[in-house]
């Protein structure tokens, strides 16, 4: 158990970052450029470790903690994912709920901390994740329903399938309704582009990136690791609902898990090279579509079932 | 269950019977608790007007609410019960008015005393059906007897009504954002804590009486908690003073309840004895949650008014510095009033969803609607209350100051000024909220007997393991995650090295002077979501834009208006008022003519006797 535990969090630590990396080279390529090393992201972040912060004299303990707790978050978060071959080492009846719960937690502190810098610019964007975490989180949910339905369990670990196989053949319709809010949701909670874009410097369009200006060494440190091992977490729960391989082979699973990985990453570098980010007024219609989607998915599988 | 007092009294249909069931006791515990904080708070709270106003009368009348509340959850009879409501009403009343050379003051207590007794009114009628049915007035013999269904039905909606204004369910809760923010801070812990409480209290006593109710009872109540919680937490996102949103809160909280007892009805009503025991479990578990981090958030809010002499959200800022316990307090209570994990709020959310999910499973279609609707609702009132105690903390105790605040001339390192007396009933309190939030096997048992009651099961008939192993589990993942915490704080520490940190300005895009006035305001926090939804808020905005090359001073005014009171309750009330005006004026002014009336009446009578 304890083993197994740490084995997860050293997977997920270790391989998270790379998946961004990824996501750079495609963007890069997709603008005729050669980009950065697929490593780029642990260069960063080494690079970061070894710097110094600084802080304003409006803070408070609450910016300093914030960092912590955010990374925390996600680790936990990651304990009840099941990654490929890796079984989730903690799974129950109920663990989304947890896991809502503790991503809420990590939000909290984010915003406290945005707004401790006592500056516009960060009220801002902790302003908009507020609004834009209300909707993602009913579509999030709105999905959870629709797969708990399906599997009849409140465990995500069941949900997925690591135990019991989702069929495709069977629940088709409802499942790509809820692959594609599902999808919706991945990027708007991973500040990816058309509802956020993590590249831009100007502060008035950003939403994740703007409440991370004050930030700085050790602490910017844990915030980018804590938002690659999000998108990884997101992605984890995503893969096997579109891929759901069932083999004896652990080393077949974890191949075409981390296959997964690499293609979503991809399909999100090439979403971001081809599209825009949407006008700020415009996400909230998204998140929207995403809950509508999901909300048909349901219906589907209640029809079926 | 056993009487455990009982006494002869000399008051017709009465008798002086107290008991103590599983029911009673959860909401002895919240009233204990939030008494003896509230007391303790006060202590320091009321020392400033010490000569200045008269105390005693307050002291008196804080005990006989105290006396009141405690004789409501105990009384096993008609009368007692409904002494002691009416009791608990006055008392609470002049509560209410402590400041009463301000008019708004006097306003608000006289709308509690109005709608309390508008509501007393169905009180009686659903006590009177009730008995009457019955053929007594002590509540073990009402259970006994067996109501139809339309009967039961009407005594459920007459029990919504009454104590519906009281819980504060909209839209009958017009009466509590103006109470809570005109009493003194105490008081306000106390009637959002335990009084609007003890409308819930009526609701599962009749709803324990009632033992078989029509299905659509359950549905109903969960409708109720539905729009409650989500107009309440949209409500008090809108508001600007700190005690009203705090108010408007507690709709939201009571509606999560309504949804937990309503999950536990539909559960009772469809012979699901495990759904009827998590429902009515999580709701009364989040009754006491929502006592103990409400009372802690109305205590600490007053400790920051008292300080500041100011509720306005939007002129506070960066109180933290002068007050760093307080800020903690409040965090915790945020925190908790989030239903975020490590804090008490979750573990109850946690069951009432465990329990909407569970319906889901085993409920017919009908019912696998509702609890879908209540878990997305849930969901939404999750999300939407982290946004408005993201933005309440944020900009009271974080930043700066946005205006000049008396009680915080020089913040610089004097540490926090607030009297003992109010500090330690605040760290009891959250003390309570963090012990419930990591070990609520306890409570939850506790509580879970409650359910058991209201459900009329033994709760060794239900397996109650199925909700207990995954909370263990919850608890032992937030242990870890705290350990996770605590190591990063470690690892950044070592990685900081021993050199202090730089501490500068803030990066201003530039600007070397920001003015604490161009921070991010409460109101531009929550403007995106009123936005949003601004056409069932009333939202309105206006002034605001600059004009011409050298702009003046602009003026910019956003607020939300009640749509139960502007379009329900003052229309209704204004139309009253010019009914009876005109029935007035065609009255003839005569002794004589009344004479008459009274004459004509008892022929009436008396044809009426004799047929």
């Amino acid at each position: 158990m304890i083993l197994s535990i740490f084995f997860h969090w050293f997977f997920v630590c270790l391989t998270a970052p790379f998946f961004l990396g990824v996501i750079g080279r495609v963007k890069a390529f997709a603008s005729g450029k050669v980009g950065p090393p697929l490593l780029q992201p642990y260069f960063d972040l080494g690079k970061l470790f070894r710097k110094r912060s600084i802080y304003s004299r409006n803070m408070t303990w609450v910016f300093r903690l914030a960092p912590a707790v955010t990374f925390a978050a996600m680790l936990a978060v990651s304990l009840l994912v099941p990654f490929g071959a890796l079984k989730a080492p903690v799974q129950f009846e109920g663990d989304i709920l947890l896991i809502v719960g503790v991503l809420a937690l990590s939000r909290f502190f984010m915003i406290a901390a945005a707004m401790d810098t006592g500056f516009s610019m960060e009220g801002m964007g902790a302003s908009r994740e507020a609004f834009f975490a209300c909707l993602s989180e009913v579509a999030l949910f709105m999905n959870f329903i629709t797969l708990a339905l399906l599997a009849h369990s409140l465990s995500l670990s069941r949900m997925l399938g690591a135990d019991s196989p989702v069929s495709w053949n069977l629940l088709g319709p409802a499942l790509l309704l809820v692959v594609a809010s599902f999808f919706i949701v991945f990027l708007a909670e991973n500040c990816r582009i058309p509802i956020d874009d993590p590249d831009t410097h100007l502060e008035l369009t950003m939403i994740h990136e703007v409440m991370l200006l004050e930030h700085g060494g050790v602490d910017l440190a844990y915030m980018f690791y804590a938002a690659a091992v999000k998108f990884f977490i997101f992605a984890a729960i995503l893969v096997p609902i579109i891929l759901p391989v069932q083999t004896e082979y652990l080393c077949v699973r974890m191949m075409s898990f981390l296959g997964g990985m690499l293609g979503l990453s991809v399909l999100v570098g090439i979403v971001e090279s081809s599209m825009a980010r949407i006008r700020l007024d415009r996400v909230r219609n998204l998140l929207l579509i995403s809950f509508a989607l999901a909300f048909f998915g349901l219906i589907v599988a209640l029809w079926r079932g | 269950m056993k009487n455990i007092f009982q006494m002869t009294w000399q008051v017709p249909f009465g008798e002086f019977v107290l008991k103590l069931d599983p029911l009673s006791l959860v909401f002895l515990l919240a009233v204990t608790i939030l008494l003896l904080c509230a007391g303790v708070y006060a202590v320091g709270y009321m020392r400033p007007y010490q000569g200045k106003k008269p105390l005693l009368p307050h002291i008196f009348f804080y005990l006989l609410f105290a006396f009141s509340l405690v004789l409501i959850v105990t009384a096993n009879n008609v009368i007692l019960f409904l002494g002691a409501w009416e009791t608990m009403t006055i008392s609470t009343y002049f509560l209410i008015i402590f400041f009463d050379e301000k008019e708004s003051v006097r306003k608000a207590g006289f709308l509690y005393l109005i709608a309390s007794h508008c509501a007393t009114f169905c009180l009686f009628l659903m006590f009177f059906l009730m008995a009457h049915a019955a053929g007594s007035m002590n509540f073990d013999m009402i259970a006994r007897a067996s109501f139809p269904p339309v009967l039961s039905g009407t005594i459920f909606l007459l029990a919504l009504a009454g104590f519906g204004v009281k819980a504060g369910f909209l839209p009958s809760h017009i009466w509590l954002p103006y109470a809570h923010p005109a009493a003194p801070s105490h008081i306000s812990a106390l009637l959002s804590g335990v009084a609007i409480k003890m409308g819930i209290y009526g609701i599962c006593r009749v709803l324990w009486i009632m033992d078989i109710l029509p299905d659509w009872c359950g549905y109903l109540l969960v409708v109720i908690g539905v729009i409650c919680g989500i107009m309440g937490v949209l409500y008090a996102l809108g508001q600007h003073e700190l005690k009203k949103l705090l108010a408007y809160h507690s709709i939201e909280n009571i509606g999560i309840i309504a949804i937990g007892l309503g999950v536990g009805l539909l559960g009772r009503s469809y012979h699901l004895p495990f759904l009827a025991v998590l429902g009515f479990g999580g709701g009364l578990l989040h009754v006491l949650n929502h006592s103990l981090f409400k009372g802690l958030l109305f205590l600490a809010a007053g400790s920051v008014i008292q300080k500041t002499h100011s509720g306005e959200i939007d002129k506070l800022g960066g109180v933290a510095k002068a007050m760093p316990v307080t800020s903690v307090l409040f965090l915790v209570g945020a925190l908790s009033i989030c239903g975020l994990p490590l804090f008490n709020g979750f573990i109850s959310e946690f069951i009432v969803f465990f329990g909407l999910f569970q319906g889901m499973f085993t409920l017919p279609l009908s019912g696998v609607i509702f609890c879908v609707w209540g878990i997305l609702s849930l969901a939404l009132m999750g999300a939407l209350a982290l946004a408005c105690f993201s933005k309440v903390y944020g900009a009271v105790f974080s930043g700066q100051p946005r205006s000049i605040l008396e009680g915080l001339e020089d913040p610089a390192g004097k540490g926090e000024s607030t009297s003992k007396w109010m500090l330690i009933p605040m760290i009891v309190l959250a003390g309570v909220c963090v012990w419930i939030g990591l070990a609520p096997r306890a409570m939850a048992m506790f509580t879970f007997l409650g359910g058991a009651y209201l459900t009329h099961v033994e709760l060794s008939m239900v397996d109650l393991g199925q909700v207990f192993i995954p909370l263990t589990m919850v608890i032992g993942v937030l242990l870890l995650f705290i350990a996770l915490i605590m190591g990063l704080i470690v690892i950044r520490r070592l990685l900081l090295g021993a050199e202090s940190t730089p501490v500068r300005e803030a990066w201003g895009c530039g600007f070397t002077r920001v003015s604490a006035r161009s921070q991010y305001t409460a109101s531009s926090f929550a403007r995106m979501i009123l936005d949003f939804v601004k056409n069932l808020l009333f939202f309105r905005r206006e002034g605001g834009m600059v004009e011409g090359i050298f702009p003046v001073k602009v003026r910019l005014e956003s607020s939300v208006r009640d749509v139960a009171e502007e379009k329900g309750f003052r229309p209704l009330l204004t139309g009253l008022t010019l009914l009876s005006r005109k029935i007035d004026a065609g009255r003839v002014h005569y002794t004589q003519m009344y004479l008459m009336y009274i004459f004509l009446f008892l022929i009436f009578l008396l044809v009426w006797k004799l047929k």
